[in-house]
């Protein structure tokens, strides 16, 4: 691995050298008979270091749960299932939240999937390197553009897009049209899923095409001499041979989009109600942090806290099923080194 | 089999009239001339298709930095870099409160992220097992938190039990941000370190703190480098862990311990009032915010092609 290849892109290296270090034994016990003072510091250093990131992530943790008790002893269970949110009642149900939640980053999805997919390929499959390699660069800097500058482009372009040509144009499509019924806002669940998918993008893409590229050039060669042609190459050997990659994209794509909130607080409009079509208003977990944290005091504190652990609980999920696949890629790809974690080393130098 | 081949060419069958041989050669045309079509013709469609999906998520960033820099251009000037904010309906001010905030926040951020990181992904480089892979496990988990997780983490940690909103505490938002990416690019850049050269300087008998220094440090730098500009470049532009935590403030401040305006802020407090001018100045800096970004990431991708052309 070139030292290029990681900073290639902020997402892609989160993901990237997850095989552990190919230490040799010698090594890693000269390392750990050091008893000099030095050696002492050094351990000091880094087990310090340690410990500091694991007391931060113990702590995020146990703070929010411990800030959101109040709210979960107040509402239950209802917390999760109910869907009325009225902090003069004093009843706080986040259900309609988590039902917006999950459909716009699904609409987001159903977007960003194909279009993900098709541009990465058109990237490491399709298109000359010489063109490919600047044209990826441009995608992956769309990561680099601020969340509330999007939102805020979303809230002067989009919206005005959105009342005047997009939904009137929706609503015409026969059988569809029932999914887009109501008044023609801009603002929106639609709208929000539209501007998650843009954020979702780059993740998607940088994620897939590196998949793509891990495709060994024999399962290529072998599809290409059964008569192949370029695009059965790809739709045959190299997505199924990307499978795991591409499914931590799509599972890491949606962390991101679950817990956008400034962007989606300034597009969805604010409603509190079950959506009746995907013109609707709505709130979702984020936005709805965003929305009420400034005002809420007591018990409505503590919920919109409640709010954030539940947002916390989806993504880490979402997370950790987006890791276990780029895992599960790193480990079966054919031809891929063999992961130092099953080698007999392990044995001789338990770490 | 012998008809089907499509080498039997004039030469009388035994079995077939000539007539019935016609006919099967002809089939035989046919089915391979309407398959090699369908073949081309689905080949380019789909072909088209992938350009055609680069091209629409080519549109947004085009038409973001175009909309970005046709907003923002008018609002910059020589007041803009060195005035406070003034209320709406005033004409002139500036966002020197929102820059200065935003680097200060953002490098006191920095200031404890990077060497947490590195003393965090040296304890890792180095170590099998399952402490270590949990470890790192956590680490990929953590920079998929919700920005807005961290900053109500923030809020709740120091802003409720202190009563009292302080740009500082927007740094440790964001430097618990910026943390666990940091971890994983530091790492990913030693393992570039060739395993011959540990093994040659513990050889020679140097301390592994010393080995750490002069040779894993040194040959990862510019990898090192690249990810830490990354991940400033993403802390830069965060809103939602300053929201709750360094609140903004439209008086000039340089003290971390009082509530601190950010480019971020400015941007979605100015950005979201119905003002043209106000309007203007969100934009501009949200121009200034994505030149900063770009500058970075840009520079952070260019250091490393550089570096590892002039790697050893």
């Amino acid at each position: 691995m070139t030292i290029g290849k990681e900073g290639g892109a902020l997402e892609r290296s989160e993901h990237e050298g997850i095989l552990p270090a190919p230490r040799s034994g010698v090594a890693a016990l000269i390392t750990r008979r050091s008893r000099r003072p030095k050696g002492r510091i050094y351990a000091g250093i880094r087990w310090g270091g340690t410990l500091v990131f694991v007391a931060v992530v113990v702590t995020l943790v146990v703070s929010l749960v411990w800030q959101a008790a109040p709210a979960f002893r107040h509402s239950g269970f209802s917390f999760i299932f109910n869907g009325t949110w009225n902090p003069d009642t004093e009843q706080f149900g986040a259900g309609v939240f988590i039902i917006d939640t999950l459909i716009t980053t699904g609409v987001g999805l159903l977007i960003v999937i194909p279009v993900g997919i098709a541009t990465a390929a058109a990237l490491s499959e399709f298109l000359p390197r010489r063109l490919a390699a600047p044209l990826s660069t441009c995608v992956d800097l769309l990561a680099a553009v601020p969340s509330i500058v999007v939102g805020l482009w979303g809230l002067l372009v989009l919206v005005p897009l959105f009342q005047r040509d997009v939904e009137p144009f929706l609503q015409k499509i026969p059988l569809l049209k029932h999914l887009f019924g109501g008044a023609d806002l801009g603002s929106g669940i639609l709208l929000a899923a539209v501007v998650l998918a843009v954020m979702m993008l780059p993740t998607m893409v940088a994620l897939t095409r590196t998949a793509l590229q891990g495709v060994s050039v024999a399962d290529r060669e072998a599809a290409l001499a059964l008569g192949g042609t370029r695009w059965q190459v790809v739709r045959r050997a190299v997505i199924p041979g990307a499978r795991s990659g591409i499914q931590a994209a799509i599972t890491l794509a949606m962390g991101r989009a679950l817990g956008e909130a400034i962007a989606v607080a300034l597009l969805i409009g604010g409603g509190l109600t079950l959506p009746h079509s995907l013109l609707a208003n709505g709130t979702t977990l984020g936005s709805a942090v965003v929305s009420f944290f400034s005002e809420a005091i007591g018990v409505q504190r503590s919920a919109v806290i409640g709010l954030v652990v539940i947002l916390l609980a989806f993504t880490t999920v979402v997370n950790i099923g987006g890791q276990l696949f780029l895992r599960g890629r790193a480990s079966t790809r054919r031809g891929a080194p063999v992961p130092d974690d099953f080698s007999p080393d392990t044995e001789v130098v338990p770490a | 089999m012998k008809v089907t081949s499509g080498t039997a060419r004039d030469e009388p069958s035994d079995l077939l009239s000539a007539e019935a041989m016609a006919r099967r050669r002809d089939v035989v045309r046919h089915a391979s001339r309407t398959t090699l079509r369908r073949r081309r013709l689905v080949g380019n469609g789909t072909r088209i298709a992938c350009y055609v999906a680069l091209i629409i998520a080519l549109i947004p960033l085009v038409a973001l930095i175009a909309y970005t820099i046709e907003r923002g251009v008018h609002g910059l000037s020589v007041a803009f870099f060195t005035q406070a904010p003034v209320p709406a309906f005033v004409p002139g001010g500036g966002v020197s409160t929102a820059i200065i905030g935003t680097l200060i926040i953002v490098g006191l951020a920095a200031v404890v992220a990077i060497p947490v990181g590195l003393a965090v992904s040296l304890f890792l480089v180095d170590r099998r097992g399952k402490l270590a892979a949990t470890i790192r496990f956590v680490a990929d988990v953590m920079s998929g938190v919700p920005s807005i997780a961290i900053g109500v983490f923030a809020y709740a940690l120091f802003v409720v039990p202190s009563h009292h909103y302080a740009g500082i505490i927007g740094s440790f938002a964001l430097a618990v941000l910026m943390l666990p990416i940091i971890i994983r690019a530091d790492e990913v850049a030693m393992r570039t370190v060739p395993d011959d050269l540990w093994d040659a300087a513990l050889a020679l008998g140097a301390r592994p703190s010393r080995v750490a220094r002069s040779v894993v440090l040194r040959t990862s730098l510019p990898g090192i480098v690249t990810g830490n500009l990354l991940a400033v470049a993403r802390a830069i532009g965060e809103t939602a862990p300053l929201l709750f935590t360094a609140l903004g403030s439209t008086v000039f401040e340089t003290n971390p311990f009082q509530p601190m305006d950010a480019m971020p802020l400015r941007i979605l407090t100015d950005g979201t009032q119905a003002n043209a001018h106000l309007q203007t100045v969100a934009w501009a800096t949200a121009l200034v915010l994505v030149a900063f970004i770009l500058v970075l990431s840009i520079g952070a991708r260019t250091f490393a092609a550089y570096a590892t052309r002039h790697a050893r």
